[in-house]
């Protein structure tokens, strides 16, 4: 169960080295051929640096970085239990293969609703704050994750 | 991928060019869990997932919302992306097709950036909602 008085609460920063290998496995697990997501080369060409992290690519670092473990163990979710309701990623600076962020997650709301059908389910609404090893905000990150009761 | 798209180029009521995916893969969601990290057995586990009340397994919000973000890049050069948010409005069950489609909803000049919203859509092959949301991109200008 959900709990409220959760709310407010900031978690210690998780830090995630953003790894070339893991951009292209998200680019060929969703199907995106785009090439620069696995070629250098192509990357430069079309302005970047080096290869940009696909839109949705922080759910890496969300998962893998215990951020999402740690929220769940910590409101006494059953993960079993546990839909994805919603997500935002705010992109403040570009993120590279080499880049180290750090993600501070803060539940900012904890909710109990009732579906049109009556069943109840809680809705937990996270955000995460990342920055890189130079300490530049480089994205934000808001979930809401729905337990069904 | 994206060709550079102007800000003058776009008008507000103006379609994105639509992706169709799929058809969703068991395997496809395999792969996904192992590439994001999110081992909820729920995306993997026939078993798992009628045992909660599930008709068997379920993809990860996550999988179609990168449909969403790869029909944007597809239009927009993935720089020029700067918020993309979304609500997981329906299931994705395996062998469903999935068509991200959008339009735009507004354009302004802020602070510098030439801005268009898009309001996006993810639906199956009968017309049921997926993920409904929208994104924000700053546009280079001709001017």
């Amino acid at each position: 169960m959900a709990d409220m008085s959760k709310i407010g609460k900031e978690y210690p920063a998780v830090s995630w080295e953003v790894e070339r290998g893991k951009i292209r496995e998200m680019a060929t697990a969703i199907g995106d051929a785009n090439p620069i997501y696995k070629d250098k080369a192509a990357a430069i060409k079309e302005g970047y640096k080096d290869i940009p992290i696909t839109p949705t690519y922080l759910t890496v670092p969300a998962m893998g970085g215990g951020n999402m473990l740690t929220l769940v163990g910590d409101l006494g979710i059953n993960v079993a239990m546990v839909l994805h309701g919603e997500e935002e990623y705010e992109f403040l600076s570009d993120i590279y293969p080499g880049d180290v962020i750090t993600g501070t997650c803060r539940v900012v709301n904890v909710e109990e609703k009732t579906t049109k059908k009556g069943s109840k389910m809680d809705l937990v609404t996270t955000e995460v704050l990342y920055t890189n090893q130079r300490g530049e905000a480089v994205a934000k990150a808001r979930t809401v994750i729905v337990e069904r009761k | 991928m994206a060709q550079e798209l102007y800000y003058e180029d776009v008008q507000v009521g103006q379609a994105m060019p639509p992706l169709t995916k799929g058809p969703v893969a068991k395997l496809q969601l395999v792969m996904y869990a192992g590439a994001s990290g999110d081992f909820n057995p729920l995306h993997t586990d026939d078993d798992f997932a009628k045992a909660v009340g599930m008709p068997g397994v379920i993809a990860h919000g996550m999988l179609i919302m990168g449909f969403v973000g790869q029909a944007i890049t597809d239009w927009i050069p993935r720089k020029n992306l700067k918020k993309l948010g979304v609500r997981f409005a329906g299931m994705t069950y395996p062998g469903e097709t999935i068509t991200v489609s959008g339009t735009v909803t507004d354009k302004r000049k802020d602070n510098g950036s030439n801005l268009i919203t898009c309001e996006v859509t993810a639906a199956d092959q009968n017309g049921g909602v997926k993920i409904s949301g929208s994104f924000v991109a700053a546009l280079p200008s001709r001017g």
